[in-house]
């Protein structure tokens, strides 16, 4: 393998050791006043780390070789505990190629020869290979198709900086309500606090500082979201040549993901909390085949006008393109959605009154989120094709062809049987499950019933 | 549809029985520790666990379904809510039996279906039962091997 992958083992074997050697390096500085005996032997530990990583990383690269031939791409490894791995050419799924700031100062990549029954990082994990070497693995793989002719072919979009600004910006709708849920938390909790002690002259001060401190940290999660939304989605760009989409991501480590189209089993649409008012979306694929379910769920264009959504799954995966127009529920549906939030609702201001008096009203305004719910289910089949659209906090539209689902469910409680309605969940992999909730029972029973094939 | 073997409401009889035990004995330790607690944290265990032991394994027995159609895996379980799942052939990876303490003594089997979404589970089945399930899923295995 290229040299380059010697200092990214040791890189590897050095993170692995890192928390450990920083408490034995920083705790004695921290214990007493400065002393130069102890940076001296700080100093000496991270030597002995870094030199005991730089060995580990030399015996992990002289001992590990790779090599393709006609049939499977080979990759034997390990000093004490050889391991042997051959991926036969057909079995492999996709090429996950990345470029970290190591890899890019030496210009390398990094690539993760995915399979089925890949482990997490894939059946083969080659951190550093000249730009060639990914060549021929790409080249072996598509067989007599030479690469350049597929270039050619390829429908491409890039995400344009316009468009980045608008991800990160809108990005990050949970991530930015966590922390200030938790600092809303510490707000009453220091109320409640104050109030149950005499000092009330203690409450304000607590009260601005506690403000302060929910807009500091709420500014600071939006800056840090920006960011990682920036870093994550710069030079998004996404192709499609013949059964096969690539994505390509990341402004400091550069991620290229070969998915080929038959995995691909749903489209999910994600109108974010930031994002709908806007129109906009971002675009999702549940791929089957990846052992490593953070991967399966990939984004496929990080946003995109609602509108927009047909013409462009029309471009890049005709497969899955529908209209997202859906029916919703039967009237009498409706009360059933609106009355488990309607009782938390009245718990809350029940419970609230208690504590905080009358402002607690405002609690009531979470049964409006049952009707929320209910206004944005819906679904639709046709032609063999389902499209499921369900709100949570985001309003998500599932896209596929109803043939690809891994299973579904037709279930009823108590209720729903008296009523004559029923609840549909349709599995299309580990993270992609379309359930929509009281639909009329015979609908729900025929919907699946019968899947029409799709040419 | 067939059902799961009769002996399975003995079995879920058997494991409910055990669970509301230890919870009884609990409530009776709650009752006699704290002053003032009256005999409800016993009473309560008893009289819902009784009503649990008689009435669910026998709801339970009566809902659970399954069969292996021409589509695919079909079960039906649940003692309230009720709910049927049907997994297409196409999509089974593998099946995987197991037996735990009760279903060795009784004779039974536990069969798990995986896909890639996930599990799903047949409790409780007649060994032959067990075995049909997987060779008939082998042998779908072989025929449509890839699908589009």
């Amino acid at each position: 393998m290229h040299p380059a992958a010697l200092v990214v083992y040791s890189a590897a074997a050095l993170r692995q050791g890192l928390f450990p050697l920083l408490i034995i390096v920083v705790m004695p500085l921290l214990g007493g006043e400065f002393e130069a005996r102890e940076l001296v032997r700080a100093a000496a530990f991270a030597g002995a780390g870094l030199v005991i990583a730089g060995v580990s990383g030399y015996v992990r690269w002289s001992t590990t070789r790779w090599w393709i031939d006609e049939a499977a791409v080979h990759h034997h490894t390990g000093l004490l505990r050889r391991s042997e791995t051959k991926v036969p050419l057909e079995r492999i799924e996709g090429l996950d190629v990345h470029q970290g700031p190591l890899q890019r100062a030496f210009g390398v990549f990094a690539v993760d020869v995915q399979t089925g029954a890949g482990k997490k990082g894939g059946e083969v994990a080659l951190p550093a290979l000249a730009p060639e070497a990914v060549e021929d693995l790409r080249a072996a793989r598509l067989g007599a198709v030479p690469v350049a002719a597929v270039e050619e072919t390829g429908r491409s979009r890039r995400l344009t900086g316009r468009e980045l600004a608008i991800t990160a910006l809108t990005a990050g709708q949970l991530g930015v309500l966590v922390p200030v849920v938790a600092a809303l938390g510490q707000v009453v909790g220091q109320v409640g606090e104050s109030e149950q002690e005499d000092a009330v002259r203690f409450l304000p001060q607590s009260v601005t500082a506690a403000v302060l401190v929910v807009v500091g940290l709420l500014a600071l999660a939006w800056l840090l979201s920006i960011a990682g939304s920036v870093i994550a989605f710069g030079g998004f760009t996404l192709v499609r040549d013949q059964e096969r989409l690539r994505v390509r991501r990341g402004l400091i480590s550069r991620n290229e993901a070969t998915v080929p189209v038959g995995r691909v089993r749903a489209v999910r649409v994600v109108e974010g909390l930031l994002r709908r008012p806007f129109g906009l979306c971002a675009l999702t694929v549940e791929v089957t085949g990846y052992a490593d379910e953070a991967s399966a769920a990939r984004t496929l264009f990080p946003v995109l006008r609602v509108r927009d959504v047909r013409a462009f799954l029309d471009e890049f995966l005709p497969e899955f393109a529908d209209e997202l127009v859906v029916e919703r529920p039967p009237r009498r549906a409706l009360r059933r959605y609106v009355l488990v939030p309607a009782l938390v609702a009245l718990a809350l201001t029940i419970g609230g009154w208690l504590l905080l008096g009358p402002w607690s009203v405002i609690a009531l305004v979470v049964s409006l989120y049952g009707w929320a719910r209910w206004r944005d289910a819906g679904w639709h089949v046709a032609d063999g094709r389902l499209a499921v659209r369900s709100l949570l906090i985001a309003r998500t539209t599932v896209l596929a062809p109803a043939r690809l689902r891994e299973s579904h469910t037709v279930s009823q409680n108590p209720f729903q049987r008296r009523a004559q309605l029923a609840t549909l969940a349709v599995a299309f992999g580990k993270s992609t499950t379309a359930r929509i909730r009281h639909l009329e029972a015979t609908d729900a029973r025929s919907a699946l019933r019968d899947p029409q094939p799709v040419q | 549809m067939r059902s799961l073997s009769p002996i399975a409401r003995r079995v879920w009889r058997l494991s409910a029985l055990v669970f509301w035990l230890l919870v009884l004995i609990a409530g009776v330790i709650v009752a006699l520790a704290v002053d003032g607690a009256g005999p409800w944290p016993w009473i309560g265990p008893l009289v819902l666990g009784a009503a649990w032991v008689i009435v669910v394994p026998e709801l339970r027995w009566r809902r659970w379904r399954w069969d292996l159609t021409e589509e695919g895996i079909d079960i039906q379980h649940g003692a309230l809510t009720v709910s049927r799942t049907l997994i297409p052939w196409v999509r089974v990876q593998h099946v995987e039996t197991q037996r735990g303490l009760f279903e060795q003594a009784f004779d039974l089997a536990t069969v798990n279906v995986f896909n890639a979404a996930g599990s799903h589970t047949i409790p409780l089945l007649a060994q032959a039962d067990a075995e049909e399930l997987r060779e008939r899923i082998a042998a779908r295995a072989e025929t449509d091997d890839e699908d589009a």
